[in-house]
């Protein structure tokens, strides 16, 4: 089922919302998702395309938005494509850009405040920020839920949250090829590619750590590449390999990744002989209970009539007004309205 | 500056923006930390820890952190937690 939240100041794109709950595991490896990032940093120029991309499309969102943020943390700042537009946007005055992995941190710490922090162990007192911002950074967390309500927490009353992760459409030609490739190679089959969240399980997730005026929107970054090796390469100089804690522990035999290419490039190949490739991306946006907020208003609570507003008389529930027919329940015979 | 290792030399290399201090806390307690200058750390007594700081940077990270049971205990503070509520 699929809601539409219509608020003040954020556009109606594909707004989605829906109650489900997700029970959070240990599957990621934070240690190594640490470690990949801290070693993506070396080649990191080459592989920024996603960061910037995302981190411009995040700002695009926050531009609806017209309210001014004295002091807003960005999670996952990398090479700190999200933080220089965010001081160009001049919406936040101080930025204080964090990072898992030290190293980034130590790097942004030359634009302002910056340090490196667990997202999964948030080290921010309650009601501290007028905003929490990100992008890219918690599709590696195993407690999203617990995450999301640290976030929460860190907030002012009706701070806001803007983050992207990516979401569960993310590279599904890569997953299939790679699933078969391996299953024909060796028979068997290991988490490859991270399960992200879904835009469904999204919204409930903001929900449930206590958002108002959730909204998830999503959007898909497409890219093309020569072949699935290349695709593969730029991952894992992104630092976005496999960080599944169930993942393969013995070497991979390379006929996997051989298949897998094939299958890629006969099942989903371009003309030009290309592959595609997308990102999906969801937008998470939720802001910290105020009392300031709109709400629904209680019910019997109105001031004027319906009637009035829509310019009819009235009629008292039970009655049928004549010449009129129940709503829901077409007349047989003639089509209504038709003389 | 090698071979000017004086105080304020050392304050230079471990100071934290201000405002960053005010909004840490401890990552596995959430409460107040206290900060070491000298030492250029961030203390949480609750958790047993001491968050290093490197560069004007918090490294706020369980696994950098140096366990204060490691060394003779400095004092322990009024109405700490109780030794479950430490990691």
């Amino acid at each position: 089922m699929e809601h539409r939240y219509a608020f003040p100041g954020v556009p109606t794109r594909r707004l989605v919302h829906i109650s489900q709950m997700t029970e959070p595991m240990t599957v990621f490896d934070r240690a190594l998702v640490r470690r990949r990032r801290e070693r993506a940093r070396a080649g990191y120029r080459d592989f920024a395309f996603l960061e910037e991309e995302v981190a411009s499309r995040l700002v695009e969102r926050l531009e609806d938005i017209r309210r001014r943020f004295p002091i807003a943390l960005e999670l996952g700042a990398r090479s700190g494509a999200l933080g220089r537009l965010l001081r160009a946007n001049g919406a936040v005055e101080t930025l204080v850009q964090a990072d898992l992995a030290p190293g980034w941190a130590m790097e942004r710490a030359a634009e302002g405040p910056a340090l490196a922090l667990d997202e999964e162990l948030l080290p921010i007192a309650d009601g501290a920020l007028d905003a929490v911002f990100g992008v890219l950074s918690l599709h590696w967390v195993n407690d999203l839920p617990g995450a999301l309500s640290q976030i929460r927490r860190a907030l002012k009353p009706d701070g806001l949250m803007l983050i992207a992760l990516l979401g569960g459409e993310t590279l599904v030609e890569l997953r299939d090829a790679l699933s078969e490739a391996e299953i024909e190679v060796t028979g068997g089959l290991s988490p490859r590619v991270s399960p992200f969240a879904d835009v469904r399980a999204a919204g409930g997730l903001l929900q449930r750590a206590g958002f108002a005026l959730p909204v998830v929107d999503a959007d898909t970054v497409p890219v093309t590449y020569a072949t699935a090796f290349h695709l593969m390469r730029e991952l894992k100089g992104m630092g976005e390999s496999n960080t599944v804690l169930e993942r393969r522990r013995t070497p991979t035999p390379r006929a996997v990744f051989t298949r897998a290419a094939d299958i890629y490039a006969e099942r989903f190949g371009l003309a030009d002989g290309r592959i595609p490739a997308r990102f999906q991306i969801l937008y998470l946006t939720g802001w910290a209970p105020s009392a300031d907020q709109p709400k629904p208003l209680r019910p019997g609570s109105a001031m004027a009539r319906l009637s009035s507003a829509l310019g009819t008389t009235e009629v008292a529930a039970g009655e049928v007004a004549t010449g009129e027919v129940a709503a829901g329940e077409p007349p047989s015979g003639e089509t209504p309205g038709v003389e | 500056m090698p071979g000017t290792d004086t105080a304020i030399g050392s304050e230079t290399v471990t100071a934290v923006d201000p405002k960053l201090l005010e909004i840490l806390v401890c990552p596995i307690t959430k409460r107040p930390l206290s900060y070491d200058r000298a030492r250029g750390e961030l203390i949480s007594e609750a958790a047993g820890l001491a968050f290093p700081i490197r560069a004007g940077v918090p490294i706020m990270l369980v696994e950098e952190a140096r366990r204060l049971d490691e060394e003779p205990v400095i004092e322990p503070s009024v109405g700490d937690a109780a030794p479950e509520d430490l990691l």
